[in-house]
């Protein structure tokens, strides 16, 4: 049993079901960009905001400069998704999706990240709340290019007190494009997500 | 009629279980969590039909399918897996899969399954 009433079998369960939407998504994004991608077993971890920001200095190396693109999601479940690509695979899926050679504009360079972002936020969160009988809502999505780690600002770490990470990495070898998916959804929510999966587990076990 | 379920979630399992039961309510079902202990429980049981996953930790489906076809030529896999890509599929196909089936598999997909296997 870990914090927060979730058992292994709610761990589990969440495991799964990203599985399945990451794979969903995996497959939107290989359509467009017409070519064959992995996907990583998902992770999932509760957590406190300290235990976030080491998951995430852990999980993103310093050195790099990162497309930051992060959209809201709401409903009876809800929370932020963050996806983070680094520079190299930015220019890459840029090059990758508008066809050229040389380096694509930083401006094309949003607009295919942030592109890349709908389509997976909108393929793994839609698919994980349709598994879990909910329906769920998105924001505009924004980018932001940044150097090291610090994905998650200072001011918004206050306002989580126990946070849920659930992450997971796809990556597009022949073209060198991969990137890192966090959702973060925190305190409340965290308990309807469990009533949810409650639901889910009952089904299956009637 | 032995059958093999392998997924590393316990979740992805029971509930294929639950819907194989529906239409084979004899079968005598073995589970494993990984592709190891897959092929280690093919080799002793020889099931009839195996399901089996992609994404999994310690070996994958792709490598146990390798594996059990190698052990059996004539083994029935349905991969079950997440991963929708018709790359993934024409891969688990040529590595003498039946069949490639997304998750999750409900009732009638179960149906049609067992529909093109021989038994
Ligand atoms: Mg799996």
């Amino acid at each position: 049993m870990v914090e927060s009433g979730f058992s292994e079998d709610h761990l589990d369960v969440l495991k799964e079901l990203m599985n399945i939407a990451v794979g969903n998504a995996t497959a939107s994004i290989a359509d467009l960009l017409q070519t064959f991608g992995t996907m990583h077993i998902p992770q999932i971890m509760i957590s406190d905001m300290v235990g976030l920001d080491a998951y995430i200095k852990n999980a993103i190396p310093e050195e790099k400069q990162y497309y930051i693109t992060k959209q809201l999601f709401g409903g009876i479940f809800s929370g932020e998704f963050l996806f983070v690509i680094c520079e190299n695979s930015a220019i890459n899926l840029g090059r990758h999706l508008y066809d050229v050679n040389q380096n694509p504009t930083d401006e094309d360079i949003h607009d295919a990240v942030i592109e890349l972002t709908n389509i997976l936020s909108a393929t793994i969160i839609s698919r994980l709340t349709e598994e879990l009988n909910t329906k769920v809502q998105f924001f505009v999505p924004s980018t932001e290019r940044i150097v090291g780690n610090s994905i998650i600002g200072q001011d918004e770490l206050l306002n989580y007190h126990k946070i849920i990470i659930i992450s997971t990495e796809m990556v597009f070898e022949d073209q060198q494009i991969g990137g890192k998916i966090f959702i973060l959804t925190k305190d409340e929510m965290i308990k309807k997500l469990k009533a949810l999966i409650d639901q889910k587990l009952e089904e299956l076990y009637a | 009629m032995k059958i093999l379920v392998v997924d590393d979630s316990k979740l992805a399992r029971l509930s294929l279980i639950k819907t194989l039961k529906e239409h084979e309510p004899s079968a005598e079902i073995f589970e494993a969590e990984n592709g190891l202990i897959a092929v280690e429980l093919f080799k002793n049981e020889n099931p009839r039909v195996v399901f089996l996953d992609l994404t999994m930790p310690v070996m994958d489906g792709y490598e146990a399918l390798k594996l059990i076809m190698s052990i059996d030529p004539k083994a029935q896999v349905v991969v079950v897996s997440a991963d929708i890509q018709t790359q993934a599929q024409a891969q688990v196909l040529a590595l003498g899969a039946k069949m490639m089936v997304p998750k999750p598999i409900n009732s009638d997909k179960m149906s049609d399954i067992l529909n093109r296997l021989v038994f």
